[in-house]
């Protein structure tokens, strides 16, 4: 049905644009390997170190981590209920001013009002430094305020559910997708509201906590390996969910297919429900993890980091779970290693640059047309 | 598309049913509108069983939203019946099987089923009454593996039924070597086993088929009707909605042709099928 044919023109028009990109990407690695070696090939961006070329590497894994498992939450619910949910990234900052809040608690109980725990801080003037909370001196604190993120941010998922786009199911996806906006607006100033809109540090610095690997000549921060074991553990946690749980097949089932889970007898709500506990539960883990990244934590951050969070699943291909968190890497990686050739005030650009050639070159992005929820 | 796929889209139809498109919806109505029952037809207009039946269709109408499609449709399928809906494009056929299984716009009439009313439940609750269905096209979770797509016909049961599993294998034994392959990659007669298998997870005592033979390659088709005999054979009654209606006919206990949404004629298939009226109209001469 001229299928091939119009494959083959589609790849003849697409190679010119696929060979400047693969010229473009080698004349960077050359001007790398250039810089590494100490001399200067283009005329953008100073000497680089290998430790240095290996710290930025390391810096993309983690924030890559961190937006791939927000971006689990953002593809489920494109993939199962067919829209693009704005009020994905002020989840993330109820799950880190939530997360944070209980964490506060256990970390500085009897010491600090517990008024300005919960409110991180916003109560009181107590600083950072007397909460202590760090994963090396308080880890219990940090662990249980990740597990709350989790929890609290899964019942707003639901309740915002319930409220908003229950009752909208059966309309088109741009009608929800604007009835997110508005949902995104009531959480993220009803957390300005609760804790306040100032910008402050969060976690207390802890002598030693670098963790050297010196045949690698990298110096890893405790907070960064713990960011990068929890988001490693909630990813696996979620792939066996959804290849070898009923629960993760159902869901794979109905972003394959929602008229037929319809009539095979899924029980569209229960999945639906399970999507907002989980998708929204990651999205406020990922709040709580970025925090601890930074240190530093701002009722708008999570709605700041939505842009980035959708590049990555585009990127990775919308709809898929796998796709996301591979599509997090890559942003991550680009975000922190662009640096090397570009002021850091343009690292963003950087970032949706490779998202935008990525979709000149393959539409459905990395993972697209893979089909796995 | 793939050529085996062309055939199932409604505006392309395939060639054994260009041959119906004569009489399709408003074309040449005006003298099957007034003579509803023409005087030398021999085909039957009694559309309702004597005997006990397990789906029992009265009056029904039916539609979408505010489009009514139905109109006092009777229909009956005995025990272990195998019965076909033949007509025109747009008469209604599948309309009917949606209806049953609570997927359109209940507007009046009864749907009973082993005695019970199960109008206005939802699919969910009616496959639970012991109904499978199997849709027409798109009818496999292309991403789930044959496994995985059987066990999501089982979804309504605690644990996945492994004795049920063996039977579907047993039946479709190429299933049981594509087990881990995902539904996407199967071909369109593989594809219509795994969903027929999904249908019959609960082992419904009713199996709803639309136009099980639509995006088969032709040599493919005999094979399908073999399969769905079998089915039958072992105790499923079936109701089948079907573009091939000669063969159709041929291999059903009884037929029911349909009009505009409503019933026409109602008779054992090789009287339908020997009836000049019948076979002048709705299946090609």
């Amino acid at each position: 049905m001229g299928t091939t044919e119009s494959s083959i023109v589609d790849s003849a028009r697409a190679r010119p644009g696929l060979l400047l990109v693969i010229f473009l990407g080698g004349l960077l690695l050359v001007d790398l390997a250039a810089k590494l070696a100490g001399l200067s090939l283009l005329p953008i961006g100073g000497a680089i170190s290998a430790d240095r070329l290996g710290s930025n590497l390391w810096n993309g894994v983690v924030i890559g981590l961190v937006i791939g498992l927000a971006g689990i939450g953002l593809s489920m619910t494109y993939s199962i209920l067919s829209f693009a949910n704005f009020s994905h990234g002020d989840l993330l900052s109820t799950g880190a001013f939530t997360g944070w809040g209980v964490a506060f608690l256990i970390a500085g109980f009897g010491d600090v009002p517990v008024r300005a725990l919960l409110s991180v801080r916003d109560a009181g003037d107590a600083t950072a430094g007397d909460i202590g909370a760090h994963i090396i001196s308080t880890p219990v604190a940090i662990l249980v305020g990740l597990l709350a993120a989790f929890a609290i941010t899964a019942a707003v998922a639901l309740a915002l559910d319930r409220a908003f786009y229950k009752p909208m199911r059966d309309r088109d996806g741009i009608s929800i997708l604007i009835a997110s906006i508005g949902a995104a607006l009531i959480v993220r100033y009803v957390i300005q509201f609760v804790y306040g809109s100032d910008r402050r540090g969060v976690t207390a610095s802890v002598e030693a906590s670098n963790l050297a690997f010196d045949p690698l000549g990298l110096s890893v921060n405790a907070h960064e390996l713990s960011i990068v074991v929890a988001a490693i553990g909630l990813m696996l946690a979620m792939h066996f969910m959804l290849q070898h749980t009923k629960l993760g097949t159902a869901m794979r089932a109905m972003a394959d297919n929602k008229d037929l889970a319809l009539v095979t007898g899924i029980p569209a709500e229960r999945v639906v429900t399970a999507t907002w506990i989980i998708g929204g539960g990651l999205a406020g883990a990922s709040g709580y993890l970025y925090v601890l990244l930074r240190g530093t934590i701002q009722f708008d951050f999570g709605w700041l980091l939505l842009l980035l969070i959708f590049a990555a699943v585009i990127l990775g291909g919308i709809g898929s779970v796998y796709g996301a968190i591979a599509g997090g890497l890559v942003i991550g990686i680009v975000f922190t290693t662009s640096t090397i050739w570009i002021p850091s005030d343009f690292n963003e650009a950087a970032a949706f640059a490779v998202m935008i050639t990525m979709l000149l070159l393959r539409p459905e992005g990395l993972f697209g047309g893979v089909s796995t929820a | 598309m793939s050529a085996e796929e062309a055939g199932s889209t409604d505006e392309h139809a395939g060639d054994e049913r260009a041959a119906d498109e004569p009489v399709g919806a408003g074309d040449t109505p005006s003298d099957d509108d007034e003579a509803p029952v023409s005087a030398e037809s021999d085909a039957g207009t009694d559309h309702t069983l004597d005997g006990d039946a397990i789906l029992r269709l009265r009056d029904l109408d039916a539609g979408y939203g505010d489009l009514q499609i139905l109109s006092d449709v009777d229909l009956d399928v005995a025990d272990e019946e195998f019965v076909t809906i033949v007509g025109p494009n747009g008469a209604g056929k599948s309309t009917v099987m949606k209806t049953v299984f609570g997927l359109t716009t209940h507007m009046d009439g009864t749907v009973e089923f082993e005695g019970e009313p199960i109008h206005g439940l939802a699919p969910e609750q009616i496959i639970r009454e012991g109904i499978g269905f199997v849709p027409q096209n798109d009818n496999v979770f292309p991403g789930l593996s044959v496994r995985e797509n059987l066990e999501m016909g089982a979804y309504i049961l605690d644990s996945v039924p492994e004795d049920r599993i063996e039977e579907i294998y047993d039946r479709f034994p190429i299933l049981r070597e594509r087990s881990d392959q995902k539904a996407g990659t199967l071909s369109g007669g593989q594809r219509q086993m795994v969903a027929m298998g999904r249908a019959l997870m609960l082992d419904p005592d009713l199996l709803l088929l639309d136009e099980p033979s639509a995006g088969l390659a032709p040599d493919l088709v005999a094979d399908m009707f073999d399969r769905i005999d079998r089915i039958n054979d072992s105790g499923t009654a079936v109701l089948m909605v079907e573009q091939n209606a000669k063969e159709a006919l041929r291999r059903c206990d009884r037929g029911y042709v349909l009009v505009n949404g409503e019933n026409r004629y109602t008779d054992r298939g090789e009287v339908l099928l020997g009836d000049e009226d019948v076979r002048k109209d709705f299946l090609g001469g």
